[in-house]
């Protein structure tokens, strides 16, 4: 295998140099803001103010994080985002299957008609919606609790269109077959179909995820009170009036806490994210 | 325990379209039927009826007797190959064999006896831990076959199993599956639309076309004695040689009259021969080169097809038909040889413009 590979950069055209040392260029283009949050984090707040330039040269300091973790409501705000984000994630994986399923294998009258609306939901922007939800949900008593966080984010017209489309294209022969072996459909769904839209799922599930870890809008609305704050409201709540020029180094160290485990799921699911980015077939 | 099955007046229709119109048909238990057809005949949709895959719209299906047609397809006690093989790709061989043993609940130790038994027969054994996508076709197909054997069925259908096949491994896996049917006596019902597939395996093929039974037979009936000029056309490699012809009697039997003005004298009785339009058939090793007084008529060699064991001749007749002569394996004739042909009025039959058929032992079974 070394040898292959020590082969194939032997014999690399001068176009593919080219292209490598386009790619790491733009790697560290992207990069550098990355690593420019990560230095400012840690940079003692005062020495950023009276020189940016502190930031290429020691010390540095991870006082930042630790007035982060200092915060008393820091670990609730995570345990709500990791509730919404999770709970979110399973129950629209589980609906959008059902969903998906139901279109892609089952006759019922108007499915084509349910399935164009339900399309059409992706038409629609959260915020045509908003003062709608936020007095329904005002009315139900859904403010500051996590369903009221949770469900908005259940009606996902893409993850039912993309499940119906990956349930479509696995071949029908195989419902076939197993309805011969005696399987309920019940049975077909769960141990026939559903372990081979596994790709797809990983797909919406880390897609799910990301978007409502990162979700800023609605949770603002509803969880108004300081422990129904997700991670992104909580500590977007403990930044002061100034904080882009007294506060940098805590602002940065915010950033990087709330975005590390995305990274760390990034990390876990990298293969999936970048099939579905791409668009290619995971099977 | 094996299948005696019926099928009585079944149709099927989508919406205003009738895919089969009222058909009747019995197969026998511990038979092997071969349904053989064109694309789009409807024996793939008849197979799918058998299996409960598709709705029985009128008639109905029995196995020993007992209707079956409103039967949900687990309970029919049925097993089927598909073309595409739909083994469960996220389950291992073993897993593929032993789920529809695991659904009707037998226990753990039976299913695996089982297992080990179809994959000692097929000699897929050292196979059995992998997942679908680690083999070839040829592998997934007896894995396929394997699946339908664990369970024990009454009727085995295969649906066009060997399609998928290259050529070598499709004559490979024919044999195979003559030899298994003698081990597995079981009643088979096999698709295809390879006429070679339908005379090698079967104990009795069902012709079909344009949703009807064209006719039921042996492998030699159907070829020596074809019900209509579809079956004809259809059943037979190369294809039967048509030649329109004039018809008058003697002693009782059709001579016919050739495009080129020859008579050939049949053994086709010429009563009951009605309708117009007739044409003569002959098979091409019917039709041989004469030498001197022998010949029927002459024609130019157009085409050359050299088989080994034989050649095949298309000659142009001086009227502009094509007929399809066979010689020996090393034949010396050339394109262009202006050839005499002898045609054996004894292997020949006469068919109406209906497609109807009479063949020389009296009137056929058109």
């Amino acid at each position: 295998m070394s040898s292959m590979s020590s082969g194939r950069i032997v014999g690399r055209s001068t176009g593919d140099r080219i292209i490598l040392v386009l790619v790491i260029a733009l790697a560290l283009i992207m990069m550098a803001p990355i690593a420019w949050i990560i230095a400012l984090s840690l940079k003692d707040n005062k020495e950023l103010m009276t020189d940016m330039n502190s930031v290429f040269h020691a010390p540095y300091t991870i006082n930042n994080y630790v007035n982060i973790l200092a915060t008393s409501s820091v670990f609730r705000w995570i345990l709500n985002s990791v509730i919404v984000s999770g709970g979110l994630t399973i129950m629209t994986l589980v609906l959008s299957s059902l969903a998906g399923y139901g279109f892609a294998r089952l006759s019922f009258p108007f499915r084509n008609t349910l399935f164009v609306i339900v399309l059409l939901g992706l038409a629609v922007p959260e915020q045509a919606v908003l003062i709608a939800r936020h007095q329904l949900f005002s009315w139900l008593k859904f403010h500051n609790t996590y369903h009221g966080l949770i469900l908005p984010g259940l009606a996902a017209p893409f993850g039912v269109f993309l499940m119906t489309q990956y349930f479509r294209a696995i071949p029908k022969e195989l419902d076939e077959a197993a309805l011969l072996d005696n399987a309920s459909r019940f049975k077909i769904f769960w141990k026939v179909l559903l372990p081979l839209t596994i790709p797809a799922q990983a797909t919406l599930g880390i897609f799910t995820f990301l978007s409502s870890w990162n979700d800023y809008f609605w949770p603002l609305i509803s969880g108004t009170k300081k422990e129904m704050y997700t991670l992104t409201i909580g500590i977007a709540s403990t930044q002061t009036n100034f904080a882009q020029s007294e506060g940098l180094g805590f602002l940065m160290s915010q950033a990087v806490f709330a975005g590390a485990p995305i990274l760390i799921l990034y990390l876990f699911f990298q293969k999936y994210i970048v099939t579905a980015v791409s668009g290619a077939a995971v099977r | 325990m094996t299948a005696h099955i019926e099928i009585q007046n079944v149709s099927k229709r989508y919406g205003s379209l009738t895919v089969l119109d009222g058909l009747s048909l019995t197969i026998n238990a511990n038979e092997f039927m071969v349904f053989l057809g064109p694309s789009g005949c409807g024996k793939s949709t008849l197979l799918r009826m058998i299996a409960g895959l598709e709705s029985v719209d009128d008639g109905t299906i029995s196995i020993n007797g007992e209707r079956i047609d409103n039967l949900p397809p687990g309970q029919r006690d049925i097993a089927m190959v598909f073309q595409s093989y739909a083994l469960y790709p996220h389950m291992t061989v073993a897993d593929n064999m032993a789920f529809g043993l695991r659904n009707i609940g037998l226990p753990a130790e039976v299913i695996s006896a089982r297992v080990a038994e179809a994959a000692r027969m097929l000699e897929i054994g050292h196979l059995l831990e992998r997942k679908p996508g680690q083999l070839s076709g040829g592998q997934r197909q007896r894995v396929a076959i394997g699946r339908a054997i664990v369970k024990e069925p009454k009727a085995f259908l295969f649906d066009e199993p060997l399609s998928n096949l290259d050529a070598a491994l499709r004559v490979r896996t024919r044999v195979e599956l003559a030899q298994l049917r003698n081990r597995v006596r079981s009643t088979m019902i096999f698709v295809t639309h390879d006429q070679i597939e339908a005379m090698t395996l079967a104990d009795r093929i069902v012709v079909m076309n344009n949703r009807k039974i064209e006719q039921i037979g042996t492998p030699m009936e159907i070829y020596s004695r074809p019900a209509s000029r579809f079956v004809a056309t259809f059943v037979g490699s190369p294809t039967m040689n048509f030649l329109p012809v004039g018809l008058s009697g003697e002693n009782g039997f059709a001579r016919a009259k050739l495009p080129d003005g020859t008579d050939l004298q049949t053994a086709i009785r010429l009563e009951g021969i009605n309708g117009s339009g007739h044409s003569l058939g002959i098979r091409a090793e019917a039709v041989k080169l004469a030498n001197g007084t022998a010949a029927t008529t002459t024609g130019k060699v157009e085409v050359i097809e050299r088989l080994g064991d034989r050649t095949l001749l298309y000659t142009r007749l001086k009227e502009g038909s094509v007929v399809i002569a066979e010689d020996v394996g090393n034949s010396r004739i050339a394109i262009g040889d202006q050839v005499a042909l002898a045609l054996d009025g004894a292997r020949t039959h006469l068919f109406n413009a209906e497609g109807r058929a009479w063949h020389n032992e009296g009137v056929g079974h058109g």
